[in-house]
This record gives C-alpha cells, sequence and structure tokens, in this order.
C-alpha cells in the first residue's frame, strides 16, 4: 500500500497566529517541522509552496462583508464595537497586522494539498496548518478565521460536480463550521468525533445533529465522555468510521487531525496518549486505499501542549502520510535545541509510556456512554444514507 | 420564556358529534395526538387519539370500523378540561402538565382557544433555555448567595471582552451558596478562569490542571 506524499508548506503559513502567549501559535508548526526534520522523515522531500487563496476563493462559504472586515482589521483601523460582531479582537481571535494574508495563506495551503491529490501529483498529501474548523461563515470562533477544509471542500465540488468528500474531524472540539457549511449537502460527509459540548467548547455536535434536508443522514456526530482514554476512543472510531466511510463510497478523505485529546492539553478534558495519535492517520490511511484510489489530504487543527504532544502527535501523521516507520527515540539534537526554551521536560521517546498513563476512573461507565453514543448515531444515520 | 412563546397557534378541534373514526384519521394524517373539543367556539372537552382507540374493540375485531363510525367524541371526551394562559411561563405549564400527567393544555384567552401547548413543545423550550446556540465555554461556579455576586462575575468578564451566551443557575451544595453556569463565547476560557480565581472565585469547571 503506497502511493506518492506531498507535503505543503511554506514560510508565510507560519505567520498565522495570535502572538506568543497565545495558545494558537506557529510554534507548534516548527516544533513539528523540526521533529519530522531530525528523523530524516523529509529526506527526499521538498516543501510544496501554497499560493493564497483569493477573494473569489473564500467567498465560496464566507460572505463578502466578513472577508472585508478581515482585511480593515489587518489594517488595524476597525473599531471594537464592529470587530467583535464578526469574533474578532476578543481574546480567542484577537486582531494580529496583515492577518487577511496570512488567514488567507493558510487556506490556499489546503486548497494546493487537495489541488494536488485530485491531479494525482501525489497520493495523499499533509497541510498541517490546516484545519481551521471553527470558523463561520460571517464569524471568526476559536482560533479559526477563514475555514479551509470548507473552502477547498466547496471548490473541490466546483471543479469536479458531483464529487464525494468524506470530511473526518477527530479534534478534541467539535467541527461546527465545517458541519454546518455542508449540513445539506448529500455529497459532503462530515464525520466529527469529540469531547462533548455539554463541557467543551462549541457546544454542539450532539448525536442528533445529523444534517438537514437531503443532507439527513450525512452530518455524524459522537460526543465522548470528559476523560475518555485511548481504548474506548479507538473503540469507537473504529465502530464508526469505517462503517460510516464504506456505506459513503467517497472519492476523497479529508481529515483534521486536531491533537488536543491528549490528556496533556491545557483546554480539554479528555485522556488520550499518542497511541490514539498514532492509529487515527494509520487507519485513514488504509480506509483511502482501500475507498478511494488514496486520495487522503491530511490537516492540522487543534493541540495547545506545544511542547510535549503536539510535535510528536504531528509527525505521526506525516509519518502515514509518507508511509514511513517512526522510530523509537526522540532526536536528542531536537531535545537539546529546544529544552531551553520549554517550560516543561521534553519526551525522550516518541511513544508514551502507557505506565505514566495509569487507568482514568470510571473507564467502564465512560466507554460504555461512549458506545451508545455510536450506536445511536449508527442506527439513525445509515439507514438515511443510501 | 412565556407559553405564548412556544405555543402551536394553529389548532385542530374537533366538536362533540365528530365520530371517532374521523378524529383518528385526523390525527393519522396530522399526527397530532390530541384535540381540542370545541362547541360553538368554546371550549368543552379534550380528547387524545389513545381514548378514542381504547373506547373501541382492538384492531383486528371485525366489529372495529363500525363502531368507530358510531362513537362519537362527546362518548368519551374528558370534560374538565386544564387549560393554559398566554402569559403563564412555561414552567408553570410544565408543573401542570407533570402534576397531573397531561401531555398537552389548551391554551384559552378571553374565553377563547387561542393555542396548544405540548410537552414536546414544553421540552423544546427548555432545550433552547440550556442549549447551546452559539458557539461557547461552560464555566461553573460557586458564589455566595448575596446580592451583586453575579456583578462581580459579570464585571471580570467584561474586562476581558468576552460575551456571555448563556447563564443558568442552581442551589449551591453547601447552604449560602448557589451554583452559577456560564457559557462563554470563547474557545479558551483560561484567562476568564485565572481572573476570576485571583479575585477570590471558586470554579467547578473545567477542571483544575494537574501539576506535571
Amino acid at each position: 500500500m503506497s502511493g506518492a506524499a506531498a507535503i505543503v508548506h511554506s514560510p508565510e503559513l507560519e505567520a498565522y497566529g495570535f502572538g506568543d502567549e497565545h495558545p494558537f501559535n506557529p510554534r507548534r508548526l516548527r516544533l513539528t517541522l523540526r521533529l519530522c526534520e531530525e528523523l530524516g522523515l523529509f529526506e527526499g522531500y521538498s516543501f510544496v509552496k501554497p499560493e493564497p487563496a483569493t477573494v473569489e476563493d473564500l467567498q465560496t462559504v464566507h460572505s463578502l462583508n466578513y472577508i472585508r472586515r478581515v482585511q480593515e482589521a489587518g489594517k488595524m483601523q476597525t473599531d471594537f464595537e464592529t470587530l467583535v460582531h464578526y469574533g474578532l479582537g476578543t481574546p480567542d481571535n484577537p486582531v494580529f497586522p496583515d492577518m487577511h494574508a496570512a488567514c488567507a495563506y493558510v487556506v490556499g495551503g489546503t486548497l494546493r494539498a487537495c489541488e494536488m491529490v485530485m491531479s494525482g501529483e501525489a497520493t495523499h498529501a499533509m497541510c498541517i496548518s490546516g484545519g481551521l474548523h471553527h470558523a463561520l461563515r460571517s464569524r471568526a470562533s476559536g482560533f479559526c478565521v477563514y475555514n479551509d477544509a470548507g473552502v477547498a471542500i466547496a471548490r473541490l465540488r466546483q471543479e469536479y460536480p458531483g464529487l464525494r468528500v468524506a470530511y473526518v474531524d477527530t479534534d478534541a472540539h467539535h467541527g461546527d463550521g465545517v458541519q454546518w457549511m455542508f449540513y445539506s449537502d448529500p455529497e459532503v460527509l462530515t464525520v466529527s468525533m469529540h469531547e462533548t459540548g455539554r463541557y467543551l467548547f462549541p457546544g454542539t455536535g450532539e448525536t442528533g445533529e445529523l444534517g438537514r434536508n437531503a443532507g439527513r443522514g450525512y452530518s455524524l456526530n459522537v460526543p465522548l465522555e470528559p476523560f475518555t482514554d485511548d481504548e474506548s476512543w479507538i473503540e469507537c472510531f473504529e465502530a464508526l468510521v469505517p462503517e460510516a466511510l464504506r456505506a459513503f463510497r467517497p472519492d476523497i478523505i479529508v481529515s483534521q487531525n486536531g491533537v488536543d485529546g491528549h490528556r496533556l492539553d491545557p483546554l480539554t478534558h479528555l485522556s488520550a496518549t499518542t497511541r490514539l495519535y498514532e492509529h487515527i492517520p494509520h487507519r485513514m490511511h488504509e480506509l483511502a486505499h482501500e475507498l478511494c484510489g488514496g486520495r487522503w489530504v491530511a490537516l492540522g487543527g487543534g493541540g495547545y501542549d506545544h511542547w510535549r504532544v503536539v510535535p510528536r502527535a504531528w509527525t505521526f501523521v506525516w509519518a502515514a502520510v509518507s508511509h514511513q516507520e517512526v522510530p523509537e527515540r526522540v532526536p536528542e539534537d531536537w531535545i537539546r535545541d529546544h529544552q531551553p526554551e520549554s517550560p516543561v521536560a521534553l519526551p525522550s521517546f516518541m511513544r508514551d509510556d502507557p505506565e505514566d498513563h495509569p487507568p482514568i476512573e470510571r473507564a467502564k461507565e465512560i466507554s460504555e456512554k461512549n458506545r451508545r453514543a455510536v450506536e445511536e448515531v449508527l442506527e439513525k444515520a445509515l439507514p438515511l444514507m443510501s | 420564556m412565556l407559553v405564548e412563546d412556544c405555543m402551536t397557534r394553529e389548532v385542530l378541534t374537533v366538536t362533540p358529534e365528530t365520530t371517532a373514526g374521523e378524529a383518528l384519521r385526523m390525527s393519522r394524517e396530522r399526527r397530532i395526538r390530541h384535540f381540542p373539543v370545541l362547541e360553538n367556539g368554546r371550549l368543552v372537552g379534550i380528547i387524545s387519539d389513545r381514548d378514542l382507540r381504547d373506547a373501541a374493540p382492538p384492531a383486528g375485531d371485525p366489529e372495529r370500523a363500525a363502531a368507530l363510525e358510531k362513537l362519537k367524541v362527546k362518548d368519551v371526551m374528558r370534560r374538565e378540561v386544564t387549560t393554559a394562559h398566554p402569559l403563564d411561563p412555561i414552567e408553570h405549564a410544565a408543573r401542570d402538565m407533570n402534576e397531573r400527567r397531561i401531555g398537552c393544555l389548551p391554551v384559552v384567552s378571553g374565553g377563547k382557544l387561542v393555542g396548544i401547548i405540548t410537552s414536546s413543545d414544553v421540552m423544546r423550550a427548555l432545550m433552547r433555555l440550556v442549549g447551546a446556540h452559539e458557539p461557547g465555554s461552560r464555566l461553573e461556579l460557586e458564589l455566595i448567595d448575596r446580592p451583586g455576586a453575579l456583578a462581580g462575575v459579570a464585571e471580570i468578564i467584561r474586562d476581558l471582552n468576552v460575551n456571555i451566551v448563556s447563564v443558568l443557575s442552581a442551589p449551591g451544595k453547601s447552604p449560602g451558596k448557589k451554583t452559577m453556569v456560564l457559557r462563554l463565547a470563547m474557545i479558551n476560557p483560561t484567562p476568564v478562569v485565572q481572573e476570576l480565581e485571583s479575585a477570590g472565585y471558586r470554579i467547578l469547571w473545567p477542571p483544575q490542571q494537574e501539576e506535571e
């Protein structure tokens, strides 16, 4: 099982971020890319440079009014009252200089990855800057200004009429923005597994959110209980994703690889380890080969333990995209270079030691509750999907 | 939220002379379980599909069809009707339905039937009150039960330019305390949590990060 892999990245993509003290900042990208490099996983690959998305691209899922406000905001000339209406200028989504350009580049990265896979230039492509799944039509939300996956899927659907796109989102937060953009579209399947909205932003993503009108049955949501561990999460993923994708028969899979469900993540309350984040991209890769000739675009997403979790977890994504083995140890050079700036001890191994992650309390009840959510989704949605 | 905000205004009604067969047909076609019974515009009773079915021979009995055409609404309707007023708060309607174990209340104003509210309407209204309609994060905290306690919290949140999506409160676990559940329009509530903690508030959710 193999296919040519590509990585889309350029320094422009590192301009998207809200400052050093903010959880969403490009340190996540830099640490990841350095780690892949030190591990030798980029040998034989060069970064594919994207072009920024055009206003016309963005308008496929965003209102022109909103795009104009983002453009003005980046010139620091809009008053607070106007900004806040568009979700900007808040602690989550502060305004930064030239933010439109930075955000348009991220969308361009995801667009480029999709084009490469559709044209056959690559079988799989990764753009780890992408995955800004909360951005809404006319509002920035949850660190996301423009919805790169939304724009890319909408563009694919324009360029290849009838193309069936499966979007699989395993960020700890519900993939609300992408879901709402394609909520009535039966040719775009959105699957999101996330911590339940009762306890985590954005609050939506219940099993009952199944899609609207012709799109009913094409939005699948599995809310997971707080403290869900690898065991239960993988069980739910395996019970839902392969069956749903087989029933849908996609032409291309776009996956959002937020890694903020890790036990160390400061923003969420799940208890996964690197085992989950090695498993998911590995399986997305297999499913892409099984169902759609390998066509798979892997994006990034959330992940706020910048030092210990994100670089290792995203390395597993690249390893799956490029069919490479991940060595056991974190390279000493990487640790030596980054330890001085890190407030926490950097890990020595690429995979978490299960010994360090004792079983969670109430694991049995939590798995049972999660299992019921999956059963409910399969029962309600699959009959609608034919 | 009031009954008039969540009631159904277009009410299908029957008269005392309507046959059980016809009422059941209406019930099936329009997917409605309860009909107010009107006589000269006045509410005189209420009837459910179940009352009608129970009064006729069971399905499969050859006599059933004929019996349903002979049976009239007035023969089985309940004449003592609990009603709601459009300005009743929904929790009042919910209490009446719960205490009397009934599934719906005709809404009457000025002697006229103006709507109907069912237990599903009430559930939907409650879902609207507690639900997530705008992206937000849960913040749960314990407050001392005294004037101005919430204002202190709200001020801190305002100073951080954060919008409050919704607010719920419940009696606290210890006397003199109450629990507030706020949903804040932000993915990362840490700045709010930090400010509140340094002002001495006790945060119940999000949970404290483990010390590493």
